[in-house]
């Protein structure tokens, strides 16, 4: 007796063509995302929609990192801009599964992606968990210059990173550190890139080299924390 | 069109062509019921825009060679300017089957389509998407299979704000898991039920609608009982689909459909669920709907497809109806409010969709049956009338009517009185005497001599109405019982009226 509305409910389901929308989406005349530093350029509204809920949305303040979602922006901002972390992390598991219905934590990030992996089925390669050690930046063939683990912004003070004041302080947890190790004050440094400095820089000089993982290229602003 | 079947292919619909239109639909149907009946049915829904696409699309391209296919591909992994027009090419083809068959067995081609649909480019992530809903759509499962390794993706998406894209990979996570159990195992393990619990939530109709479908994909699976409607009664997922079948939700009726027939399949999973949806106010809800939907019937203002939301709502209630508990849901009930509306339904349906009629008039048996309340309301409503013009249906329809009657009958003396004062009420059952289904038959005998037992002017009506020839007629039945039923009767009420 259940068998006809059964059949009707199926049929629905394959044959849903009514109501049908625009097949055909206008195109405009080609025009470039209006966010600083971002190149893209659109020839549908729809792509542009799209792209700006996508990948303007969910942007780290700090490092201007863009998420597909506010749940990975949180995680990220705890994990790699908050210095709090850090010191609780050494005491108790603080890395938070990726998945929000699940509420284990890891002692470290590595562990965490074992857990994706055994008990989420995730894949190695799972694209919004990449580590925070870097690696050597690598050039794509389509060198896009948005990838969704850098910044979205290219512009010149990123580059010079390392001498901006705005970093001191995370500096001087590193300055420590060369203390420590070192056992010498640094000396004033400068660069012929770099704008006229007037105080004495606190920042180590882009040759030195502090151990594993840290970078030495002039391009890559990142620095180990 | 019948995708995947291999049916030719057919323009979109001109004057003339209604014929065709037709005959498409009954070899569809046709095919579904075999499934059906083997157990093979699945639905997969494209997103609306698409099918009329693939509809052109398959005139124009007759044959697609491997080579093509191939070119494709390698020009998709070049990266280069080309990529996206490839890619634009290859979604148009891969509604074909043997397309869809090429690329998936090209090495790591499923691994490079993911790899875009992640791609931070829009229009190469948005093209790459369609070509995973194709591959979703596609009719053999283990085609759909390989969309498998997206799951992660896809579920992280959700929670994205590109409405779009968002309705997109539901509707493709809700193909994937329509036949593979694979898919679904993993689908838990990566938290889609508090996905889609969070989707459902959204203020766009085309999301929730395509949440619901995608939850529904989960629940008609065999294993649903066991492994998923236990983890969606855990969240607050189903007080969510019981609001989505409010009429004046803004979510609109497609959504109350996909929602209403997640709570059919939930309900009809074990026995536990009922309760909980019961205690969550689904009684109350789908009375209120019940009630709209008549409404609107009888005021002439219901939309097209209106009866795939009344199906899964009927047998909800239903099924709660039959329950031990049935009683207590009863009285959440507005009485003449639900009743009405049946009736107005089952009316409206009958010539064009009977099953649905049939279906009605089970849920108003399950109300009547053994409840006062309901079986007084029925008669004061004015509702039997009705009743006797779909007894010369056959299909289960006159049964579920007789049922009703007896139901009535039952209660006793004041309603047999009420009922024996129907006009020609033993005229139209005599008319079933006279058929030659034997259940019908027996059943009629039940009811006449319910009444007649209870109310002694039934047995001066019913000589009034021509009864005797009729109950005459039968004494000779093929049918012992019968025979013995109708002698029953006759000896008992109608002694000095035998010839």
């Amino acid at each position: 007796m259940a068998a006809d509305g059964d059949i009707r409910r199926h049929l629905y389901l394959r044959n849903v063509t009514f109501n049908v929308g625009e097949v055909e989406k206008p195109k405009v005349s080609e025009f470039c995302c209006h966010v600083t530093g971002c190149s893209q350029l659109f020839d549908t509204l729809e792509n542009y929609e799209h792209h700006y809920n996508t990948f303007h949305r969910n942007v780290c303040s700090s490092c201007k990192r863009s998420f597909p979602s506010s749940h990975l922006l949180d995680i990220h901002i705890l994990e790699w801009h908050d210095s709090l972390f850090q010191i609780l992390a050494a005491k108790q598991n603080m890395y938070q599964c990726l998945i929000e219905s699940c509420t284990e934590k890891f002692k470290s990030s590595c562990d965490r992606k074992k857990h994706l992996m055994k008990v989420h089925g995730y894949p190695s390669d799972f694209r919004f968990d990449k580590p925070k050690k870097l690696k050597r930046k690598q050039k794509t063939q389509e060198r896009s210059p948005h990838d969704m683990e850098v910044e979205a912004t290219v512009c010149q003070n990123k580059t010079n990173d390392i001498f901006c004041p705005m970093t001191v302080e995370s500096m001087d947890q590193e300055s420590g550190e060369t203390m420590e190790d070192e056992g010498a004050p640094r000396p004033e440094y400068s660069t012929a890139t770099v704008l006229p400095r007037s105080s004495i820089s606190r920042r180590v000089p882009a040759t030195i080299c502090f151990g594993h993982g840290s970078i030495r290229g002039f391009k890559n602003p990142r620095r180990k924390k | 069109m019948l995708r995947g079947n291999g049916a030719p292919s057919r323009t979109r619909s001109r004057a003339g062509s209604v014929e065709e239109i037709k005959a498409r639909r009954r070899q569809q149907e046709w095919a579904l019921r075999k499934a059906r009946r083997e157990k093979q049915l699945v639905s997969k829904r494209l997103l609306r825009e698409l099918q009329e696409d693939a509809e052109e699309m398959e005139i124009r391209e007759p044959s697609v060679t491997q080579e093509e296919v191939s070119q494709l591909y390698q020009r998709i992994q070049r990266g280069s300017e080309g990529r996206l027009a490839a890619l634009r090419s290859l979604c148009q083809l891969l509604h074909l089957k043997e397309v869809q068959k090429m690329f998936v067995g090209l090495e790591n081609s499923m691994h490079v389509l993911i790899g875009l649909f992640t791609s931070n480019l829009a229009s190469v992530q948005l093209e790459a998407a369609l070509c995973l809903l194709h591959l979703s759509h596609a009719d053999d499962p283990s085609i759909s299979l390989m969309c498998l390794p997206a799951t992660p993706y896809l579920l992280t998406y959700l929670s994205g704000q590109s409405v779009k894209f968002t309705e997109q990979c539901l509707v493709i996570l809700g193909n994937v898991a329509a036949e593979n159990e694979a898919v679904r195992n993993q689908l838990l393990l990566q938290g889609v039920v508090q996905a889609l619990e969070n989707c459902l939530q959204s203020p766009h109709g085309a999301v929730v609608e395509a949440a619901a479908y995608s939850l529904f994909q989960l629940l008609q699976a065999k294993e649903a009982g066991e492994k998923i409607v236990p983890a969606v009664l855990q969240t607050s997922l189903t007080p969510r689909l019981i609001h989505l079948l409010d009429p004046e939700s803004e979510v609109g009726m497609p959504a109350a459909v996909e929602a209403a027939w997640c709570l059919h399949y939930i309900m009809s999973s074990g026995v536990s669920s009922d309760k909980v949806l019961i205690s969550q106010g689904l009684v109350h809800q789908a009375g209120i709907l019940l009630i709209a939907l008549g409404r609107a019937i009888d005021s002439g203002t219901v939309a097209d497809g209106v009866e795939l939301l009344i199906y899964p709502v009927v047998r909800c209630l239903g099924n709660l109806m039959a329950s031990r508990e049935a009683p207590l849901h009863r009285s959440q009930l507005d009485t003449h409010g639900v009743l009405q509306a049946l009736s107005s339904i089952t009316s409206k349906f009958l010539h064009s969709q009977p099953s649905l009629s049939r279906e009605c008039l089970w849920l108003l048996n399950n109300l009547t049956a053994g409840d006062e309340r309901f079986c007084s309301a029925f008669l004061s409503l004015g509702l039997v009338a009705a009743l006797f013009e779909l007894i010369p249906f056959s299909d289960g329809i006159n049964t579920l009517v007789l049922m009703l009657l007896g139901n009535i009958a039952e209660m006793g003396s004041e309603h047999c009185e009420k009922l024996q004062q129907q006009k020609e009420i033993f005229s139209a059952l005599c008319t079933v005497l006279r058929t030659s289904e034997v259940e019908a038959v027996r059943l009629t005998l039940e009811v006449l001599n319910l009444i007649l037992s209870h109310c002694e002017q039934a047995c001066e009506e019913f000589v009034n109405q021509s009864g005797i020839p009729a109950l005459e007629a039968i004494q000779y039945h093929s049918n012992k019982e019968i025979r013995v039923r109708a002698n029953f009767l006759m000896d008992r009420y109608f002694t000095d009226k035998a010839m």
